[in-house]
């Protein structure tokens, strides 16, 4: 005879332990790194603190400098550069001018002139770059006055590339002009080196 | 099937495990490599400030230096050189009083005037844009003296608290082992209304 079996169940039966299993094992996995990812985060945030405080302030002090500069820029964006410059170089230039030695130029030219040869004319020109260009008109007993002067000019580091303009025979000699470019400073430069 | 009943508490607990691994694989394992990241961006924020500050100091100084410029030029143009009508009467009674110090009295002096240009070789239709607001006038006198009352004329020229420029020394053989000296001096003025340098705008 075959046993009755009760079943009063409404539902069939199914095994869910695998399921409420695998539902543990997430759970606590999720919860293990959940808790381990607020702690990193915690931590990240408390050791970045004062770093990140630092880089804040330097962005606003960043900025404060680009709008200074940037205010400073404007200004001078506003000025007349170009005729300030040209103002510069022209007052340097008449300072230049007046500056300029007379005095220690007739020495040199004392210096170097030959007993035969008279100065009759000088007339300094100033270029922009401050080098002094000498028109030197000269009376000369003999022809050999103006090679004379030349050679004279030549080895004396004041003066460099003398050319000669014209020579004329006048009554009593010649008179001839020089051009030549005059470096006080080389004598200067010169003279201290002969000191040592 | 029973995975299918449980699916919606499935995927949820392996949206969040998901997230909490993606989480720790971004925070944790590179934790080292996120503060040096930091590290970085303050470095790079201090570089950026030093960068600002420089070009600020660099603007600043630009526009010191115009000032300081500026009030050089006005300095020159004001109190050295001043206006015709203040300097021009104390610059030929200098001219005059050196002369006769020199014991070279000229008999004859000329005179003349010319506007200041930057560029000397400006056409006359652009004087307007090279006029640094100044003009020249000169000074040209012949006198009979010794060549050692010359060197002294110049040297006093030289040391004379105007602002005289000797512009052209000539020389020649005169009477009584004289010589026929002639000198030209210029000065410079300032324009009345001088077109300083300001703002443009």
């Amino acid at each position: 005879m075959k046993p009755i079996h009760l079943n009063l169940a409404s539902r069939p039966y199914r095994d869910y332990r695998p399921v409420y299993a695998a539902v543990v094992v997430l759970s606590l996995l999720t919860a293990f790194l959940m808790l381990n990812n607020v702690e990193t985060y915690y931590r990240y945030v408390r050791e970045t603190k004062t770093t990140r405080a630092e880089i804040a302030q330097l962005e606003q002090q960043t900025n404060k400098e680009r709008e200074l500069e940037g205010q400073a820029r404007q200004r001078l964006q506003g000025l007349d550069l170009a005729h300030l410059d040209q103002q510069t170089k022209f007052i340097n230039a008449k300072l230049a001018e007046r500056s300029f030695s007379w005095s220690r130029l007739l020495d040199e030219l004392e210096s170097i002139l030959a007993d035969d040869v008279r100065l009759l004319s000088v007339a300094p020109q100033f270029d922009k770059s401050g080098r002094v260009t000498l028109n030197l008109d000269f009376h000369g007993k003999s022809g050999d006055g103006m090679i004379t002067t030349i050679n004279r000019m030549n080895a004396d580091p004041q003066f460099e590339g003398a050319f000669p303009s014209s020579e004329v025979q006048i009554e009593g000699g010649y008179a001839f002009t020089i051009s030549v470019q005059y470096l006080p400073e080389s004598g200067t430069v010169a003279r201290a080196e002969a000191l040592r | 099937m029973i995975w299918r009943e449980k699916r919606i508490l499935l995927i949820i607990l392996g949206v969040l495990l998901l997230g909490n691994v993606a989480f720790f694989l971004t925070y944790r394992i590179q934790y080292q490599s996120r503060l040096d990241e930091m590290d970085d961006r303050l470095a790079q924020a201090e570089g950026q400030l030093a960068q600002s500050k420089k070009a600020r100091t660099s603007a600043e100084q630009s526009l010191l230096a115009y000032r300081r410029v500026e009030k050089d030029v006005q300095s020159v143009l004001n109190d050295h050189w001043s206006t015709q009508p203040r300097r021009l009467t104390l610059f030929i009674g200098e001219v005059k009083r050196l002369a006769e110090a020199s014991n070279a009295v000229p008999k004859a002096i000329a005179f003349d005037r010319t506007e200041s240009t930057a560029n000397a070789t400006a056409k006359p239709g652009s004087r307007k844009k090279d006029d640094v607001g100044a003009k020249e006038v000169g000074i040209a006198f012949t006198v009979s003296a010794t060549y050692e009352q010359a060197r002294r004329m110049i040297n006093l020229f030289e040391l004379s608290q105007q602002f005289v420029i000797i512009d052209r020394i000539s020389l020649a053989e005169g009477e009584e082992n004289k010589l026929t000296f002639s000198l030209r001096l210029k000065t410079i003025f300032r324009e009345d209304a001088v077109p300083a340098a300001s703002n443009r705008s």
